[in-house]
């Protein structure tokens, strides 16, 4: 608990497993009660204070009020709980700053960097018929995790690993799927027809049709 | 079953405490409970009046001097199953009252055959109300809009916080968290966020009493709110308790502002008597229902998450 002091959470007075709409209806009070000249704060926190404060909550919800970037804060959290000893807030006002400018920047840059194979590479070219688990190891080999090619193609990590797995229960119409596996081709830097008709081919195969 | 002792209080007068205490024990009532209700605004008595009954003899004088029973002053009320003890009415007849006395209070109050015990306290933070306060089994807290019940709302609070840590605290301990509190609110805190962690951080005194404050956290209730604004006020309030103190206080509801009130108290009589089927009593059952059963409530929630 005490290790968790100063995270946007509290910052909101909210727990980390509340829903959404939660967070908004917190922020909205907050905000309401931190700035302007609101009667409750009189005596307890000076203008100044209060500004401080708001300037942390809007923070928080600029983060919390994200989907994406609340799921990327989670992961950081959990990452790092054990070794932080001291999350002061000053440490954590840097923290949450390095992390704020982090973010759009990682989401921008496509491009992640891996090692050149020429086997590989030639192999790529020479695949006619494309299956999930191939796709995956192109995947692995051009370095990106299933989590980073859900933000960037903005499919969800278990459709990616659903059609990773060739497995149609866990999937979607055929439509969509073929508009996934387009994608992630794309992505992945792929041949994005042939990857699309080969792959489609073996899906509806295994959808029994 | 012992009984479930509620005091109501709060940092100043004229928010609504006898209302308000007065109204919990009349929906108390109707939902089939034996309530007691006990005066114990030790200024002067006048929870009879909201009930149009007039001052006798038999009163709270005759426990605190005569060591008479609590259970032999109660006296009926027109509303059924709900009884009250009257309060002082020579105020200067006594001296402070001690908190032996408090507590022996409390305890017959915990062992009468009734359901329900509330006590209807007098304003601000006495040591009798704050020891009142701190041991009975609902706490719960009178504010209105106005700026200044919200400013004497706080310095109850802290009150009651300071008497909380007083039990586990030496007499050196507590001098020191007196000069701490006052250097807090000079200090713009040095980053540090709540009361709680600049004791910690400054001082390293230990904090885990506020845990125990927090267990059977405060209670407060908006009276008097004539728009959705001073209905927020409640959240703002807990915030800043939150954030100054670190300590949770529940925000239970709030009453609208409603003429028929004071109306009434003209009148003599209780305006959940006089008028049972306004929005007025619909706040109250609600407010009461939340009280008595939190664990519907909480259930209800979980199955809709």
């Amino acid at each position: 608990m005490e290790q968790n002091r100063f995270n946007y959470y509290d910052i909101l007075e909210v727990s980390p497993h509340c829903q959404q709409h939660e967070i908004t209806t917190a922020y909205e009070r907050a905000r309401l009660t931190y700035s302007g000249e609101n009667p409750a704060i009189y005596t307890m926190f000076t203008d100044i204070e209060a500004r401080e404060l708001l300037k942390l909550i809007e923070e928080a919800y600029s983060v919390l009020g994200n989907k994406t970037l609340r799921n990327l804060y989670d992961e950081k959290m959990n990452q790092t709980f054990v070794q932080k000893d001291d999350v002061s807030f000053e440490n954590l006002k840097h923290a949450s700053k390095l992390q704020s400018t982090e973010l759009p920047k990682k989401s921008n840059n496509l491009r992640v960097a891996y090692t050149k194979n020429d086997d590989f590479e030639q192999e790529i070219v020479k695949t006619e018929i494309w299956s999930g688990p191939s796709l995956k190891k192109v995947r692995e080999y051009k370095a990106f995790t299933i989590e980073r090619l859900s933000e960037v193609t903005k499919i969800s990590s278990y459709y990616i690993n659903a059609i990773e797995r060739g497995d149609p229960a866990a999937l979607p119409a055929r439509v969509f799927v073929r508009g996934y596996v387009g994608q992630i081709a794309k992505t992945l830097g792929l041949e994005e027809k042939k990857v699309c008709d080969t792959y489609m081919k073996t899906f509806k195969e295994s959808l029994g049709k | 079953m012992s009984a479930q002792v509620w005091v109501v209080g709060a940092g100043k007068g004229g928010v609504g405490k006898t209302f308000i205490s007065s109204s919990l024990g009349i929906t108390l009532a109707k939902l089939n409970n034996k309530v007691l209700l006990i005066d114990f605004d030790i200024s002067g008595a006048n929870l009879h009046t909201t009930f149009g009954l007039s001052l006798n003899e038999k009163n709270l004088r005759l426990f605190f001097e005569e060591g008479k029973n609590l259970a032999d002053l109660a006296q009926e009320t027109e509303i059924p199953k709900l009884s009250y003890v009257q309060g002082f009415w020579d105020y200067w007849s006594n001296g402070v009252i001690h908190q032996e006395l408090v507590k022996n209070l409390f305890e017959q109050a915990e062992k009468v055959n009734y359901d329900y015990v509330i006590f209807d306290l007098g304003a601000g933070p006495l040591p009798a109300h704050l020891e009142l306060f701190k041991i009975a089994h609902e706490k719960i807290l009178i504010a209105n809009a106005e700026p200044t019940s919200l400013e004497k709302t706080y310095r109850f609070i802290e009150s009651f916080i300071c008497h909380k840590l007083k039990d586990y605290m030496t007499k050196d301990c507590q001098k020191t968290l007196q000069v701490l509190l006052r250097e807090y609110r000079k200090t713009n805190h040095n980053g540090c966020f709540s009361f709680r962690d600049f004791l910690k951080a400054e001082n390293g005194v230990s904090v885990d009493h506020f845990d125990l404050l927090n267990e059977k956290p405060l209670k407060l209730l908006m009276n008097g709110c004539r728009s959705n604004l001073d209905k927020d006020l409640g959240f703002s309030i807990k915030s800043v308790c939150k954030k100054y103190y670190d300590l949770n206080i529940e925000f239970i509801g709030s009453v609208d502002f409603d003429n028929a009130v004071w109306q009434s108290v003209r009148n003599r009589e209780p305006v959940l008597i006089e008028k049972p089927f306004t929005p007025l009593a619909g706040q109250f059952l609600s407010i009461t229902k939340d009280l008595i059963t939190p664990e519907i409530h909480a259930n209800l929630f979980k199955e809709v998450v």
